[in-house]
């Protein structure tokens, strides 16, 4: 049975000047066609900005088409008389977990749906009860959402919905501003409920790995469905994906190299099972090859020894010491940071990674121990912190949210306004900022606000380069982002460091995000650095990375599963395309 | 520094205050305020006071923290007291320079001084005892024959609550904003008063925006959720009057009897 069905369905944001004239077309969703059946596990594909959430919108009634038609369980989406009915049919919940939780109550959260639609008191008490063991978020009925975790408060959020007894349930994107625990959590409530309740799901996404399991998928580019099919026809084509601006997991690609590089895999590995169990007959029907010796390991390339810019003391915080409130944030770290290294410091929400960082350039005051750069102590009384913020740069996680200024030219010149230096070095300084980061010239005049998400996000760290620090640290800069806009920022961030040789330091809980690019990692756990090493080294610690909500990078899980197999490779590969090589040393 | 900032506080415990129906509360902290301003002597105010303590001590929070409520509006309560003591005529006591204090203007002083301090412990107990969440209940509930002259009550209880919930959350977001830009060298500390008010611009239109931006997402987020206004709602806790509530509203009337006869005979 069809629950959503789409015919030639048209969305147009139509923009209009003062006068209420006509100023501009936007198509949103151009003639889409598409049928979802009950039960189905949906997953819809596509970058920032391909419809993918507009579509959403329409399914909850939230958006009327322009053109076409949309049934949800037979009702038309258009016809005003349905609109509840839909909406209660099909809820929705959003990627902002703090914007839609209406709530100072989890339970009372769940209950403002229910309670909407007039649903009597004692049946709302049952549902709300229901609603919230289903997401194993029973036990913080009484909590304040506050208090809870991104991914608590997603799936207080997917409680809300479930209350309301749909058939069908829309997640967009709801993974996105979470942690790798969270998003876990998230997901696997989500599969329950189809699994266990038959909900049919869609769930628009841009982390492929969440799309494998689904039962069909959508990929929507320009307002289109672009590409549709089981998730293994899809991930078939990677160049296809790729020109969409999406990518495949690590596992299908490594995959898809060796295919490329000759080795007669299977069409379309989507797991790490699969991989190693294909390798493995492989392996049966050339068994010469695996007798072959291992190959004489890459020498690690030797940094020359820097001076540090950085040292950490002993450093210890405590937010709210003294009281009974007291959290120790940071507990007894020493570091010293190399001039010109690139550095990622990883952990999950709450290991301290954000703290540690604020600390580098005096943001917080540390409780206890020390701080100092280019071996000055930075608490010292006649120490110039204002300066000290100047050399050490800072951009912060959705640095957009910062931009303020009538253009993106004066808002990059903020900070070397601040510096006090004069208008004309303040304009050089900007400019060779906007450089850097590849903004288009004709964007230099805009409002900031005009931007799309990516081109903010650009601003706000010329925002910060222009200042010239010799650190530049930059907390979760990819969060948020499509591949695309990952892989970009990623990418500048790299290319920076290598014209510039500043020091970079990079937090993030992307495992697989920082191995591509830094030299040094160093995990956080419980305010303390647990593994501090090249990616190599810490990568070796992948289970005890696991116990602290963290994990390795796919193709180091794929390593250790082939080693255990039996296969001669080495397990400190962190790269999609350095497992490709070892995996073709040891085959061929 | 922002996180210190704490509003309409609740303390939770258990207690007969803590159980009572928010629209019992409410009525009581009315009359409350009707009578401390109504008491224009000695013997009516410590009736008050002495009603107050009792109630103080029902509620199991502890009396610091009523007390830490007044900190903040200490300056305010100086000055109101020194504009009363020096600007009311009357029998001149004594005088200095070119202030001089009257017979009238102390007693003034005294006893605004004393109302504004009971009657701010007095209103904080409401806080205290009672969950935002109860609170715009009970004023939705109790201001509902507003409605009849279509007064958007529902809207305001409901804008109240999430009001609420928002705070915290844009302190937080203020904090974050703040530091941003500090790592961009903005000053929030030193220059006068226009330098300083216009440093502020950095910090708050990335605020506005921000709460813009959470608006528009909360809207979408309440009509996926079927919201469309008061009407036809259910509660999953509807407020319901218990015999404790009825034994409390006999109390306010017996004390409302009380005190005014003795008003009338004094």
């Amino acid at each position: 049975m069809s629950i959503i069905r789409a015919k030639e369905l048209v969305h147009e944001y139509i923009r209009r000047d003062d006068e209420g004239n006509i100023e501009g077309i936007e198509v949103a969703l151009d003639h889409v066609n598409l049928n979802v059946e009950l039960g189905q596990f949906i997953s819809v594909l596509g970058h920032n900005g391909s419809g993918k959430s507009t579509f959403a919108k329409h399914i909850n009634a939230l958006l009327t088409p322009s053109e076409g038609t949309l049934f949800v369980d037979g009702m038309n989406t258009s016809d005003d008389e349905f609109t509840f009915a839909v909406r209660q049919t099909a809820g929705m919940v959003f990627q902002n977990p703090d914007n839609q939780i209406i709530a100072s109550v989890v339970d009372e959260d769940v209950a403002f749906g229910p309670e909407n639609i007039g649903v009597p008191t004692d049946e709302i008490i049952k549902r709300v009860e229901k609603s919230l063991k289903m997401v194993g978020m029973y036990k913080y009925k009484s909590h304040s959402p506050n208090k809870l975790s991104g991914g608590q408060k997603q799936r207080v959020a997917i409680a809300g919905v479930m209350a309301m007894e749909p058939k069908c349930i829309i997640l967009d994107e709801p993974t996105a501003m979470l942690d790798p625990d969270g998003r876990k959590d998230v997901l696997q409530a989500v599969h329950t409920l189809n699994k266990e309740k038959g909900i049919t799901v869609i769930l628009i996404t841009h982390y492929m790995e969440e799309v494998v399991d689904s039962d069909y998928v959508f990929v929507m580019e320009k307002g289109k469905v672009c590409m549709e099919g089981k998730p293994r026809e899809i991930f078939k084509d990677v160049e296809a994906l790729k020109s969409h601006s999406l990518d495949v997991p690590q596992v299908t690609l490594l995959a898809y190299e060796l295919r490329k590089a000759g080795l007669p895999l299977p069409e379309c590995i989507l797991t790490r099972k699969e991989l190693v169990a294909a390798l493995k007959d492989l392996r049966v029907a050339n068994a010469s090859a695996a007798a072959l010796a291992k190959p004489v390991k890459q020498a690690v390339k030797a940094k020359a020894t820097a001076d540090n810019v950085l040292i950490l003391d002993h450093v210890s915080y405590k937010y709210s010491p003294d009281t009974a409130y007291e959290i120790k944030a940071l507990d007894d770290v020493s570091l010293s940071i190399k001039e010109g290294e690139f550095i990622g410091i990883i952990g999950h929400t709450g290991s301290g990674k954000s703290t540690l960082v604020q600390h580098l350039n005096g943001l917080i005051k540390a409780t206890e121990g020390g701080i100092y750069y280019r071996g000055q102590d930075i608490y010292d009384n006649d120490y110039d912190i204002k300066d000290l913020r100047t050399q050490v740069g800072m951009v912060f996680q959705y640095p957009e949210h910062q931009l303020f200024e009538t253009t993106v030219f004066k808002d990059v010149q903020f900070g070397p306004k601040n510096q006090g230096l004069d208008e004309k070095e303040q304009i050089k300084r900007a400019y060779e900022a906007l450089g850097l980061v590849g903004l288009p010239q004709d964007l230099y005049l805009a409002s900031p606000f005009e931007l799309s998400g990516g081109q903010k996000r650009r601003a706000a760290i010329a925002g910060v380069i222009a200042m010239k620090p010799a650190v530049l640290i930059l907390d979760e800069p990819t969060a948020g982002l499509d591949p695309k806009g990952r892989d970009d920022i990623l990418g500048l961030i790299s290319d920076m460091h290598k014209k510039r040789g500043d020091t970079v330091i990079l937090v993030s809980h992307s495992m697989e995000d920082v191995a591509n690019y830094v030299d040094r990692i160093i995990v956080m756990d419980g305010g303390k650095p647990a593994f501090d090493g090249t990616p190599k080294e810490v990568f070796a610690h992948y289970k005890e990375l696991e116990s602290m909500g963290l994990a390795a990078p796919q193709v180091t899980y794929v390593m250790n599963d082939l080693k255990e197999e039996g296969f001669a490779v080495d397990v400190d590969v962190t790269t999609v395309e350095e497992a490709k090589q070892e995996i073709l040393s040891v085959i061929n | 520094m922002l996180r210190e900032i704490t509003l309409g506080q609740y303390y939770p415990a258990k207690s007969v205050l803590h159980t009572l129906d928010p629209r019992v509360k409410l009525f009581s902290t009315l009359i409350f305020i009707i009578t401390l301003f109504s008491a224009n002597n000695a013997i009516l105010f410590a009736f008050v006071l002495i009603t107050l303590f009792g109630i103080i001590k029902l509620s199991h929070v502890p009396f610091s923290f009523m007390v830490r409520g007044l900190r903040s509006i200490v300056v305010l309560l100086v000055i109101a007291g020194l504009f009363n003591m020096f600007l009311t005529p009357g029998k001149e006591l004594f005088s200095f320079w070119i202030f001089s204090v009257s017979d009238v203007g102390l007693k003034n002083a005294a006893y605004m001084t004393a109302r504004m301090v009971i009657l701010i412990v007095g209103t904080s107990l409401l806080t205290l005892t009672t969950t935002p969440n109860q609170l715009t209940d009970g004023l939705e509930k109790s201001m509902g024959f507003l409605k009849k002259i279509r007064f958007p009550v529902h809207e305001i209880a409901m804008m109240m609550s999430i009001a609420l919930r928002f705070i915290p959350i844009l302190i937080e977001e203020t904090d974050k904003i703040m530091k941003a830009q500090m790592a961009r060298g903005a000053d929030f500390e030193t220059g006068g008063l226009i330098k300083k008010a216009k440093n502020m611009v950095p910090l708050l239109v990335p605020l506005f925006m921000s709460a813009f931006r959470r608006a528009l997402d909360l809207s979408y987020a309440m009509e996926a959720r079927c919201y469309n206004g008061g009407e036809g709602r259910t509660k999953m806790r509807p407020l319901k009057y218990s015999s404790l509530d009825q034994r409390a509203y006999i109390c306010i009337v017996a004390f409302i009897i009380v005190f005014y006869v003795a008003k009338g005979l004094l």
